[in-house]
């Protein structure tokens, strides 16, 4: 350990860029991963919002509608299905036009339709629930907001696939950084790394000091990056609670399992330390494996 | 231990470094490698290294044959042999002990046997007191005294000198030679110099070369050049 910081005080110009170069980016990374989980949290939650809504012929007798929705939930496509009776159907009717009577007089319970409200898994069942149910018997329409599931589906395209850009472009520029900052410091141990070869040094050898010394940066600019933005999402926490107020926690899924993303949390916070980790270790071991191969 | 058989070096543009050399080297033998300079010494030196290929015939050592480029295990080989460079090659930047102990690093020992052979190797050439000083603080000869002491640490078997006594004065010639005296004991070792002296001070194997051709081979001879 000693010998990688004397080896960093020797060169501190390059080490400081390295380091500079490798923090910038660890910060930038960290705080788009912590964006992006935020808006995907709230896709997420969002998405869950339209529904199909199937509205059945007056006379259609409940047991064919509980029929249907009983096929429908064999699907596996529907998180929740609710039955609105023709009564409940006059109820809501009611309160949404107390404030106009004479259209309450013109309407009587028979002639509302009953209806099953679906909640879809994922966004893009809904149309395949809409599809499925609308040649049923007894089905008179089928609705959903099919504008707004498809604006939402394509935005939540856009901002993955630009994120995953953003993220390749980030990881491409440090490593080329890293890579050339790394090859100039070689490049002045070329004589040296000539020695050692010969005296029987092992390219893993030769190798290691490089390594070491470019994970080391790797782990201090993950110290100085996560430091700033655990502190960025404490204070997010406080400001934002408030302007959030009537969204439920929001969580993001990663294949099976799911993780709370707002509010942030310790578990978060911890998986937010692990990815930008990973990050880093990928960024220095590829950058110093490619600027040694060049001299061995 | 070391066979040569009909080996060559050929440059493109016709230059011969080494031609047709074939000889074979004991287990503990000392061989000395005399003739004018570009006679083909350090060249024989590379070769056992593999720090050159031959164009021709065949090198082995241990019954390894590595004289094709293809040869993947140059680290390992290298592990057996301590050189002495003509040109020191000592690192700049570590001081005498560090500059000694990198050749047992390299080979993995522990750092209390490393700490004890170094400072045995230091002692033995004379420059222990200057363990903590770096290259740039010491005279040609004490940098040389460096280098022998980086080649004979490690238990290396095979012990490979260029001139090793080139840039000292006449008694610290002699010192040297006195420490490849005990070396030979359990070491093989080629000893590259056109000191004639030297060489018939100890009568020993001499290889002489002109002009890439080996063309005497004495087994306990001098020289005259």
């Amino acid at each position: 350990m000693n010998s990688i910081f004397t080896s960093l005080r020797r060169t501190p110009y390059q080490t400081f860029a390295a380091l500079s170069v490798l923090f910038f980016t660890l910060l930038l990374s960290g705080g788009i991963f912590i964006t992006l989980s935020f808006l995907q949290g709230l896709l997420n939650y969002v998405e869950t919002r339209p529904r199909v809504i199937v509205y059945f012929q007056v006379k259609t007798p409940e047991k064919d509608i509980f029929a249907i929705r009983d096929k429908i939930k064999a699907t596996n496509k529907a998180t929740e299905i609710t039955y609105i009776s023709q009564k409940e159907a006059y109820k809501i009717y009611k309160k949404s036009t107390e404030n106009d009577p004479l259209l309450l007089e013109m309407t009587s319970p028979d002639i509302l339709p009953a209806s099953l409200e679906i909640d879809a898994i994922k966004p893009e069942y809904l149309p395949e629930i809409a599809e499925f149910v609308s040649g049923m018997p007894g089905v008179d329409e089928v609705q959903y907001q099919k504008d707004i599931i498809n604006n939402l589906l394509n935005l939540t395209s856009t901002i993955r696939k630009t994120a995953s850009f953003f993220f390749a472009y980030l990881m491409v520029m440090s490593i080329i950084v890293l890579t050339t900052t790394l090859s100039f410091k070689i490049a002045l141990k070329r004589d040296e790394i000539q020695v050692l070869k010969l005296l029987g040094a092992t390219n893993s050898y030769i190798r290691a000091p490089f390594v070491n010394e470019s994970i080391t940066l790797g782990i201090l600019a993950t110290v100085f990056a996560n430091t700033i933005l655990i502190g960025l999402m404490l204070t997010l926490n406080a400001v934002l609670t408030n302007f959030f107020a009537g969204i439920p926690p929001l969580t993001l899924f990663i294949g099976t399992v799911s993780l709370q993303v707002w509010p942030f949390n310790l578990v978060f916070i911890l998986f937010t330390l692990g990815v930008t980790s990973i990050f880093s270790l990928f960024i220095t071991l590829v950058s110093s494996y490619t600027a040694t191969n060049r001299y061995l | 231990m070391i066979s040569f058989q009909n080996v060559a070096v050929r440059y493109p543009l016709g230059n011969i470094a080494l031609d047709g050399a074939t000889f074979e080297i004991e287990e503990n033998e000392f061989v000395y490698l005399v003739g004018p300079s570009g006679a083909g010494k350090t060249t024989i030196l590379r070769l056992i290294l593999h720090d050159l290929v031959p164009t021709e015939g065949a090198i082995t050592i241990d019954d390894i044959e590595f004289s094709s480029k293809k040869f993947n295990q140059t680290a390992q080989l290298r592990q057996k042999i301590g050189v002495v460079f003509q040109d020191f090659k000592i690192l700049p930047d570590d001081n005498v002990f560090e500059n000694v102990a990198i050749s047992m690093e390299i080979k993995g020992y522990p750092e209390s046997e490393i700490r004890k052979q170094v400072e045995e190797a230091l002692s033995l050439t004379g420059i222990f007191d200057k363990k903590m000083l770096f290259p740039a603080q010491l005279s040609a000869g004490e940098i040389q005294r460096i280098a022998i002491s980086r080649a004979i640490v490690g238990n290396r078997k095979i012990l490979l000198a260029d001139e090793p006594t080139g840039n000292l004065d006449p008694k610290t010639a002699w010192d040297i030679m006195r420490i490849f005296k005990k070396l030979g004991k359990n070491k093989t070792i080629l000893f590259a110099t056109h000191n004639t002296d030297i060489v018939n001070s100890m009568r020993r194997r001499v290889l002489v070369l002109k002009d890439g051709h080996i063309i005497k081979d004495k087994k306990k001879g001098g020289y005259r050049q």
